[in-house]
């Protein structure tokens, strides 16, 4: 009896283990597509959910906190396209940062219901007036 | 009857090293909280980095050890290797269970996601099963020398995944951020002050894991000598019956 038990949990642990690795192989060596990468490929992608990375164009965040409804060009410095999200920007949300947003496009308008920051590795005191660098924020997103 | 009261004992150095290992985690702490400064781009969430990082390199090391003493049974056969694997294994599974729970705490006002399927994450997640999946064998085989030879597989296997795993953020685009201290030389990304503050973290939390390791391995070896001595005991119970 007890060792029925343990085969199942041995069976069970094992059918995990075989799930996530299917998983991992599946979505998350590609992780999140860029925009560039899409637009190379805008007819495999439309109406699919998919994973969008990429930085907040600075100057293009837009948020009607009545509504809740958050809008800003995603780019990867090779292409950019406008991104509507309901619901308040995350902490870490900031202009020139990464974000990883998960949703549809719809006509060229990504239309995302989960919101993710990608951040550097960068961790370092703020300096008066310091610049942020874009160089390693895009080296982050790679 | 051997006299074993002396050695059921815990020896003096290790009471004295749980001591110092209580004020270097004290130091730590102190260290996160107060001396280093808050982040750029998270402020005063990077203290939890602090405590992430440290649990997960450990974590890390636990099942490099386990293997390690595993490989070592696989070539010798002695039983107190077998006993080393199983008490580095323990901390694996503790550190490495920490490691997915604290991540998660650090994820959520971070990356605004308790969990996602990236390859870092998932990686660590098939860490955690396979470690679980290492008790649930051992609990399975009831051959100490056939449980000891087929947990140290197991253990094996979950060690080739640990590269993979440290460079998961390098290879494959993640949402788990890359690491900031590359052991290649291609530099650090992180102030020299906040990466003094992790380092004696780091430290602070490679003496919990010694310690705790040290005392599992002191406590097995005594259940491994009161089995020899059950062993012993029953064989001459044995030959007095069957004299008879």
């Amino acid at each position: 009896m007890k060792k029925i038990v343990y085969a199942l949990l041995g069976v069970a642990v094992l059918a995990v283990a075989g799930f996530l690795i299917s998983k991992a192989l599946q979505s998350s060596l590609v992780y999140f597509i860029l925009p560039s990468e899409y637009a190379r490929d805008t007819a495999a992608f439309e109406g699919k959910r998919v994973r969008l990375g990429g930085l907040v164009q600075a100057g293009s965040v837009r948020f009607d906190d009545a509504k809740l409804h958050l809008t800003f060009q995603i780019t990867d410095h090779l292409k950019d396209y406008p991104v509507q999200y309901d619901g308040a920007p995350p902490d870490l949300f900031q202009e020139n940062g990464g974000v990883v947003i998960e949703g549809r496009f719809h006509d060229g308008v990504f239309v995302g219901d989960n919101l993710l920051v990608k951040h550097s590795s960068d961790y370092h005191p703020p300096a008066d007036g310091e610049p942020i660098d874009v160089d390693a924020l895009k080296e982050s997103l790679r | 009857m051997s006299d074993t009261s002396g050695r059921t004992r815990r020896p003096r150095w290790l009471t004295v090293f749980g001591l110092v290992t209580l004020a270097v985690v004290g130091v730590g702490l102190y260290a996160a909280l107060i001396v280093s400064p808050p982040d750029v781009n998270q402020g005063d969430l990077i203290r939890v980095m602090y405590a992430h990082v440290p649990v997960a390199w450990i974590g890390f090391a636990a099942v490099a050890a386990s293997a390690f003493w595993g490989m070592l049974y696989l070539w010798r056969g002695r039983a107190p290797d077998d006993v080393r694997a199983q008490a580095t294994a323990e901390a694996a599974l503790l550190f490495s269970v920490l490691t997915v729970i604290g991540g998660m705490t650090y994820s959520k006002p971070t990356l605004n996601t308790y969990w996602t399927w990236d390859a870092k994450l998932t990686l660590t997640a098939l860490m955690v099963a396979l470690v679980v999946g290492y008790f649930i064998v051992r609990a399975l085989i009831e051959d100490p020398q056939r449980r000891a030879r087929v947990s140290a597989v197991i253990m094996l296997v979950v060690l080739v995944s640990l590269p993979f795993n440290y460079l998961a953020a390098e290879w494959f685009r993640t949402l788990h951020p890359a690491k900031s201290i590359n052991l290649d030389g291609s530099g650090v990304t992180m102030a020299p002050v906040m990466v003094r503050v992790l380092l004696i973290n780091v430290l602070g939390g490679a003496m919990v894991f010694f310690y705790f390791i040290s005392e599992r391995i002191r406590i097995g070896r005594l259940a491994l000598a009161d089995d020899k001595t059950f062993d012993s005991v029953r064989g001459v119970a044995r030959e007095v019956v069957s004299v008879r």
